[in-house]
């Protein structure tokens, strides 16, 4: 699962689709579901966040707009936000996948993010312990320079 | 305050390392000489999906749905003694995929290029996966026809006579396959692997090019210190 969420797409491909996607802008004033859809694709594997997020923003878009695609989009969804680390927001696109179709590749991502999001919880679990416990420490060594005093 | 905020800035950054670092301490960084990169392409329905789980897995997947965008799928190979890591991307075959997942085909030593024996239009189409094939890897790309599902003999729509002649025309190298019994699954991926291995070894294949396919990791590996330290102590990792 981390080759997939670390690929990253080549820049002059991203380019050339993002092109296509602002030829048709400005000489239709709308675009193709195709267009938009490979956009979208290239941009939430970029390595800049802001395209990623733009891309899950042309996927939610997608999604709406052309039912028959949706679970590319909702797949996509997943995809973009786990790679964004956003595991809470990815969970609940695997959850709504998975509800309709059985799908590997969607568990496959659903047990990547779930265990990431725990990992998370530990961190934080220990880090909050870990804080407790030097503050703790830090009143105990001061109630004891205060009784030398 | 200051120094409470040292401390549990490392407390931080010794959590961060154990749960980074401890999973990959199980093993040892470079257990594999090469890395190949193969591709799977081929139209919708053909079994990419299935033989590429086959062949990772040792498992046929029934009721397997199309693929969205690419699957990924690795395994540690053996040639000549020396281990080989397989990185295989497998492409979607439907058409809305089929332009943007020719960013896969970019540094691919191997292609596996597939059909349905049961299914002419498949084998039809043949000829347009192997331009886009030839248009964007390298003149050393191996490239490995498979005629899937030979299973499903009484449904054939293509023999194997004519596959093959079209093979041997293209010079590619060809075998009929079952994703679903694993007839000849194993084969199809190592022969391509000792093809690949082959160019390496006979100097058509150039390691410093970028885009290869192929990767090499010197079998000592250059972290001695860090392998060293973590091997003996691999099974005691309370992670």
């Amino acid at each position: 699962m981390e080759e997939l969420l670390e690929e990253v797409v080549p820049s002059e491909d991203l380019q050339r689709f993002e092109r296509k996607y602002h030829r048709e802008l400005e000489s239709d004033g709308w675009i193709r579901i195709e267009t938009k859809f490979e956009y979208a694709f290239c941009l939430v594997r970029s390595r800049y966040t802001n395209d990623v997020k733009r891309g899950l923003m042309l996927f939610e878009n997608l999604a709406h707009e052309h039912p028959d695609g949706r679970r590319d989009y909702i797949y996509h969804l997943a995809f973009g936000n786990a790679r964004l680390k956003n595991y809470t927001e990815g969970l609940k696109y695997c959850r709504a996948f998975l509800e309709i179709e059985s799908n590997h590749q969607m568990n496959l991502l659903e047990a990547y993010m779930r265990k990431q999001s725990d990992r998370e919880i530990v961190k934080a679990m220990a880090l909050a312990g870990g804080t407790v416990l030097f503050m703790a420490l830090g009143l105990l060594g001061m109630g004891l320079a205060m009784v030398r005093k | 305050m200051n120094k409470m905020r040292s401390v549990v800035n490392k407390l931080h950054e010794r959590i961060d390392y154990l749960i980074e670092k401890c999973p990959n301490m199980t093993a040892a960084p470079y257990n594999y000489n090469y890395i190949f990169k193969y591709i799977i392409i081929g139209d919708m329905g053909v079994g990419k999906s299935c033989l590429l789980h086959q062949f990772t897995e040792k498992k046929f997947m029934a009721n397997c749905p199309h693929t969205i965008g690419v699957e990924f799928g690795t395994r540690i190979i053996e040639v000549d003694d020396k281990k080989i890591k397989l990185q295989i991307w497998d492409t979607a075959g439907q058409e809305r995929f089929r332009a943007v997942t020719r960013s896969y085909y970019r540094g691919a030593a191997g292609a596996l290029m597939v059909y349905d024996i049961t299914r002419r239009s498949t084998y039809n189409h043949l000829s347009s996966w192997l331009t886009d094939t030839r248009n964007l890897t390298n003149p050393s790309t191996v490239i490995f026809l498979i005629g899937n599902k030979s299973d499903l003999e009484s449904t054939r729509e293509v023999t194997y006579e004519e596959a093959k002649e079209f093979a041997d025309e293209n010079g590619l190298m060809f075998l009929e396959a079952s994703a679903m019994t694993g007839q000849n699954v194993e084969e199809a991926f190592l022969e391509t692997a000792r093809k690949i291995y082959q160019n390496i070894q006979e100097g058509r294949l150039d390691l410093n090019a970028s885009e290869s396919g192929v990767q090499h990791r010197p079998s000592q590996p250059s972290r001695t210190s860090l392998t060293n330290e973590a091997s003996p102590n691999r099974d005691q990792c309370s992670c």
